[in-house]
Parts: C-alpha cells; sequence; structure tokens
C-alpha cells in the first residue's frame, strides 16, 4: 500500500492584495504556481528523500500533505485518508517535523513532549523521547525560548517520534544541526525506519539523502524530474561523463545543448564544461567544431552523484556568456 | 480531547506568562477596591447594601448617571477592553511565529485550535474578573455591608458572559486576520464602534431610514415612537449595552431596564407603549440571547475564514 499519494497536484498561490483586490477586482494579479502537476507515491516502509534546491516547491508539497495548505488542483491521499477532509486522521499516525515552526517559548522542553503524546494519546515517556534526540534532564526543565536551532530542531524532532507514528514527514530535519547532529538525525530515521515507519523527509543537500534513502525524488520548480533507487542514480553517475573543453572561437552553445544526450553545458574558468553520456562526447566535439570553432583541449572525468543533482537541479538556470 | 489539551496549554501560558496573575491584581484593585473605597469610606455607616454601588438607583449612581456614567457601565467597558487584549493575538501571533504549525503538527484539527483558544483565554479573564467580585464581596461582608445575593451573583454571572463575549470577538478577528497589525487595528476599531460610535449609529440609522422614506413617493414616514424603538433595539444590539441593560434588571423591572438612560422625550413616547405591552425583542431574555449571540457567532466567523487559509 502507498503511504503517500500524489496525482497532478498544482499549487498556485495567488498574490492578492487583501481587501483592496476584493474591492477592485483586477485582471493582473500576480500568481506563482509553486507546485505544478506533481504526481508521485511512496510506498509504506519505504525511506524517501525529497530532494530539490530552495524554492522548488518542496515545503509546499510537504505543508500539502499536512492540510497546512491547500492543493489548487489534484488529490492527495497519506496512510489511505484524504489529506484534505481527513487530515486530523492522517495526523494521529504521522510524526512531523514542519517547516518554519517556533517553540512555545515559555513552555519547558518536557512540556512540550508531553503535549505531543498527550495529542497523540500515546503513553510514551517524555524524558525518553528527549534523550533519544539528545537532550538531556537539565535541558528538558528549561523553556525553550532559551534553546539553540539545534535544539530546537531537536524538541521539534522528539514530538515528531511520540506515539511511534507510521509516518514520518520531516522537512529539512537537518537544517540547524552540526555534522554530528545531522549524523544522529540519520541513525534516527534508520532506527524509525528499521521499526517499520515509513519516512519522508526533505532536504537540499544530497549528501544527507543518499545514506539513508531507499528511494529520492527530484524537484525543480515544483516539478518531479527524476525519480529512482539511490542505485539507480549511480549507475546514471557512472553512465555520465564531464567534459572539459578549451574552445578557440565561439561555440553555439545552444546546438550543443542540443546533442543527443547532453544534461548540462556551462562555462566555468574559461572553460566549456559539458555533462552527458559516454557515448555523446565524440558528437559534442563534433558540433562545436562544425560551428567554425575548434576544440584545443579536453579533459574527462566521470560525473559523481552530487553532479548529477546539480546538473539535474540547475540545468536551466545555467547561461553560459558566449 | 484535544480541544481541551490546547485550551489547557494556552491557559498555562497565561499563568507562565503572568498575564492572569497581573489580571487578577488588576480587577482585585479595581472592583475590590473601589467596593473598599464606597464601603470603607465614602458610604460608611450610610446604611449603604451592595446596590449602593454595583445598582443603578441609589443616590451615588443617580449622581453618577447624570454623567450618563454608571459604576458597572464602567466594569462593562474595562472588561470589554480587557478581554479585547488578551484575545487579538490569539491565533495571528502562533501564526506569524510559527508555533502554530507546531500545533497542527499534531492530530488537532483547525476547529480545536479556534475554540479551545476561546475557552483559554475566556477562562483567563473570567477567572481574574471572578477574583475582582470576591475581593469586592470579602470587602463588603468585612465592612458589614448587606448584601443582595441574587442580583451581586447575577452580575458576576453577567459579567462573565460579557468577558466571554468580548473573548469571542477578539478571537474573531485574530483568526481572520493575515498579520498582526491587522488583528491590533482591527481590535481597536472595533472597541471604538462599541463604546464610542455606536450611539452614533443607533441614532443615525433610523433617521437615515426616516429621510429615504421622506423621499421616496407613497411611503408613510416613521412615527416617533418608531424611530426611538428601532433607536433603542439597535442600540442593545450592542452587547455593552445589552450587559448594562440586563444588570439594571436584576434590581428593578424590564421596562425600567430598558428605558435606562434613555432621553426625557424618549422615555415619555415609550414609556406608555411599554406599559401597555414591552415587545418581545425588548425582554431580557431576547436581550440576553442578543448577548449570547455575541458569544457564539464571532469564533464561528472566524473559524470559517481561519479552515480555509493557507498557513
Amino acid at each position: 500500500m502507498a503511504a503517500i499519494e500524489l496525482n497532478g497536484v498544482t499549487k498556485r498561490f495567488e498574490d492578492d492584495g487583501g481587501v483592496l483586490d476584493t474591492l477592485v477586482p483586477s485582471s493582473n494579479t500576480d500568481a506563482v504556481t509553486a507546485v505544478d502537476d506533481l504526481s508521485f507515491s511512496v510506498e509504506a516502509g519505504e525511506v524517501f528523500g525529497f530532494l530539490g534546491p530552495n524554492g522548488a516547491g518542496k515545503s509546499t508539497t510537504i505543508n500539502m500533505l499536512l492540510d497546512f495548505v491547500r492543493p489548487t488542483s489534484g488529490s492527495i491521499r497519506v496512510l489511505g485518508h484524504d489529506a484534505q477532509a481527513e487530515s486530523v486522521a492522517v495526523r494521529r499516525r504521522t510524526g512531523v517535523l514542519p517547516e518554519g515552526y517556533d517553540v512555545y517559548d515559555r513552555l519547558t522542553g518536557r512540556e512540550h513532549v508531553e503535549f505531543a503524546i498527550e495529542s497523540k494519546e500515546a503513553g510514551d515517556d517524555p524524558d525518553e523521547l528527549l534523550s533519544r534526540v539528545g537532550l538531556d534532564a537539565d535541558a528538558a526543565d528549561r523553556r525553550a525560548g532559551g534553546y539553540s536551532k539545534g535544539m530546537k530542531q531537536r524538541l521539534a524532532l522528539a514530538m515528531a517520534l511520540a506515539g511511534s507514528p507510521d509516518l514520518l514527514i520531516l522537512d529539512e530535519p537537518s537544517s540547524g544541526l552540526d555534522p554530528a547532529g545531522a549524523r544522529e538525525m540519520r541513525d534516527i530515521v534508520r532506527e524509525e525506519a528499521d521499526r517499520g515507519a515509513t519516512v519522508f523527509f526533505s532536504s537540499h543537500v544530497l549528501g544527507q539523502v543518499e545514506a539513508v534513502c531507499d528511494r529520492v525524488g527530484i524537484l525543480r520548480e515544483g516539478e518531479l524530474i527524476a525519480e529512482d533507487s539511490i542505485e539507480g542514480l549511480r549507475d546514471r553517475a557512472e553512465a555520465e561523463a564531464i567534459l572539459r573543453l578549451d574552445v578557440d572561437g565561439d561555440a553555439d552553445l545552444d546546438a550543443v545543448r542540443a546533442v543527443e544526450g547532453v544534461s548540462s553545458v556551462e562555462s566555468r574558468d574559461g572553460k566549456l564544461v559539458v555533462g552527458c553520456t559516454d557515448d555523446a562526447k565524440a558528437r559534442v566535439v563534433v558540433t562545436i567544431e562544425s560551428d567554425g570553432a575548434t576544440v584545443a583541449d579536453f579533459e574527462t572525468e566521470s560525473a559523481s552523484l552530487e553532479d548529477i543533482f546539480l546538473a539535474h537541479t540547475e540545468a536551466e538556470k545555467q547561461e553560459v556568456p558566449a | 480531547m484535544t480541544l481541551e489539551s490546547v485550551a489547557r496549554k494556552d491557559f498555562r501560558d497565561a499563568i507562565r506568562s503572568r498575564w492572569l496573575l497581573g489580571l487578577t491584581l488588576f480587577f482585585t484593585l479595581l472592583i475590590g477596591g473601589s467596593a473598599a473605597l464606597f464601603f470603607g469610606y465614602l458610604l460608611r455607616g450610610d446604611g449603604a447594601n451592595s446596590e449602593s454601588l454595583f445598582g443603578f438607583t441609589s443616590t451615588l449612581q443617580q449622581l453618577f448617571s447624570v454623567f450618563g456614567f454608571s459604576y458597572t457601565g464602567m466594569i462593562g467597558f474595562i472588561l470589554a477592553l480587557i478581554a479585547l487584549v488578551t484575545a487579538h493575538g490569539a491565533l495571528i501571533d502562533e501564526r506569524e511565529s510559527g508555533t502554530l504549525k507546531l500545533l497542527l503538527s499534531q492530530p488537532n484539527s483547525r476547529r480545536d485550535v479556534v475554540f479551545g483558544k476561546l475557552l483559554g483565554r475566556s477562562l483567563v479573564v473570567s477567572l481574574s474578573m471572578l477574583a475582582g467580585f470576591v475581593a469586592a464581596f470579602v470587602v463588603m461582608a468585612v465592612t458589614g455591608t448587606q448584601i443582595l445575593f441574587t442580583p451581586y451573583l447575577g452580575q458576576v454571572a453577567l459579567s462573565g458572559l460579557l468577558a466571554t463575549s468580548f473573548v469571542s470577538i477578539g478571537i474573531w478577528l485574530s483568526a481572520s486576520s493575515d498579520s498582526q497589525r491587522q488583528a491590533f487595528f482591527g481590535t481597536i476599531g472595533i472597541y471604538f464602534i462599541f463604546s464610542v460610535l455606536w450611539a452614533a449609529v443607533s441614532t443615525g440609522v433610523p433617521r437615515l431610514l426616516n429621510w429615504a422614506l421622506q423621499e421616496l413617493p407613497g411611503l408613510d414616514t416613521l412615527t416617533t415612537v418608531q424611530i426611538f424603538q428601532m433607536r433603542l433595539f439597535i442600540k442593545y444590539l450592542n452587547p455593552l449595552r445589552a450587559y448594562e441593560t440586563l444588570s439594571v434588571q436584576l434590581y428593578d423591572s424590564a421596562i425600567a431596564a430598558r428605558l435606562f438612560k434613555t432621553g426625557l422625550s424618549e422615555r415619555l413616547a415609550l414609556e406608555p407603549v411599554f406599559a401597555e405591552s414591552l415587545p418581545f425583542y425588548f425582554s431580557g431574555e431576547f436581550i440576553f440571547l442578543i448577548l449570547l449571540g455575541w458569544i457564539v457567532i464571532p469564533p464561528m466567523l472566524g473559524y470559517w475564514t481561519f479552515k480555509r487559509v493557507d498557513l
């Protein structure tokens, strides 16, 4: 059974001018499409990494899973429930680490976790949850208003873990954590997955996802541009080559981009850097030279997973000055 | 279950922030203090009873009413302001800071959040207000002042309802605002309307209607009695005025309570009409329903907006 299922989900944010717009409806309202016709599913028991650069629509998607934000069109089911109509039922079995949250300044860490346990009608021991995320008894008794960013993040994770949820939705769980903290976070994700929970978490850093995810989806500008296992992505990386070319004269970059097998073209340190499949290398050189420019020198290397991620997420932003 | 846990958490926060303590001290000083001033000093040995201060027809109150002022009415104005100040940030503060996301990450519905907040904040205002009335009670007992129990308890209950109605209005503003600024200015505006502008509204609307009827051919204009009745009805749509007239009714007849603080010409015109038969919409029960309406309807409107909003 799918734990999360999105079907043709679109979210447009209308930039309304408030009261004035209601009084005087104007035609030039600015709408921003944050998520565009997004469909994918996450299987029960899976650890799914939701990757993408900042502003790609990851948080909007997560907010729609939790009914913080309503989709403009499309349908979302989480744990078999409609994410809008039956949101409370969804959240009863889901642990959430949201984005853009804040803690209650005047409540202690323990009181936060107690509130989560009470809301979930669970029987967890708050101190046990707190120590699991690395907050000791001393911190638990302090008011959360004095916590550092990292401690708040740990506290929110402890709240998410209350009641051993079937599904964990974590939005950028490693933000605010130091490398050791990020590692502890990954360990907890792994433990939860071993317990049988489905984990859905977002990140803009590939390294955090690589180690723990069964599968990843890469989101760019509101669209899912890749959905694969880590191995699948790695295979793709291995099949991918990076060409660094010294070019004399002006290369027609659009022509290079149009070559079959080319995934990215950019100019770096005076060199032309082309990401392409192994068999496309010769075609790239031929295309550049057919245009009157000459390739003075070139080197080739195989791509890393990081390159693939960057190629996927930044391909359209790369503009090369000719 | 979760509505209560939202309310409990909200109430606990009011304890932590010392807001509950501050309000309790404030009302104790205000109500208990004024009781001490009057019964312990100004009215000492005058054979005064609780009505002398809390009622409307004592010599002292007659003096007040010359200035268009009653002690209970004043308590109402202050309660309303405190209730609005307490409630207007209930939801928008949490929305702006992001704690709302933590709250809604748990299995709480938005309905639980709106009505849980209403419950929590109503308790904060009502309990601190209650402390003030208890203090006044103690003062009267100590000074040997006769206490008219039934009207006094009635006044405490009505004050609790008034406080709750303005908490409701504050929750409505908080739920339907997009920013703290909006909620803040909305609160000021609402308070200004109810405390200052309402008299102009209740006078203006019948006049405007009458003027329209005059301009339209073939329609009769309103009679003086109709104009006065309409004006009086609009006046009691204001929860502050509903509270005041219901308080008067604890000590006096319904007719006297409805005509409390009306002008001479209005009184002369309406008194004989009311004496014949008091229309149902001027009965104590109906005015009481208006006050209850102010408790029930605003949070529903607030919830109606709040449930649609993208956080």
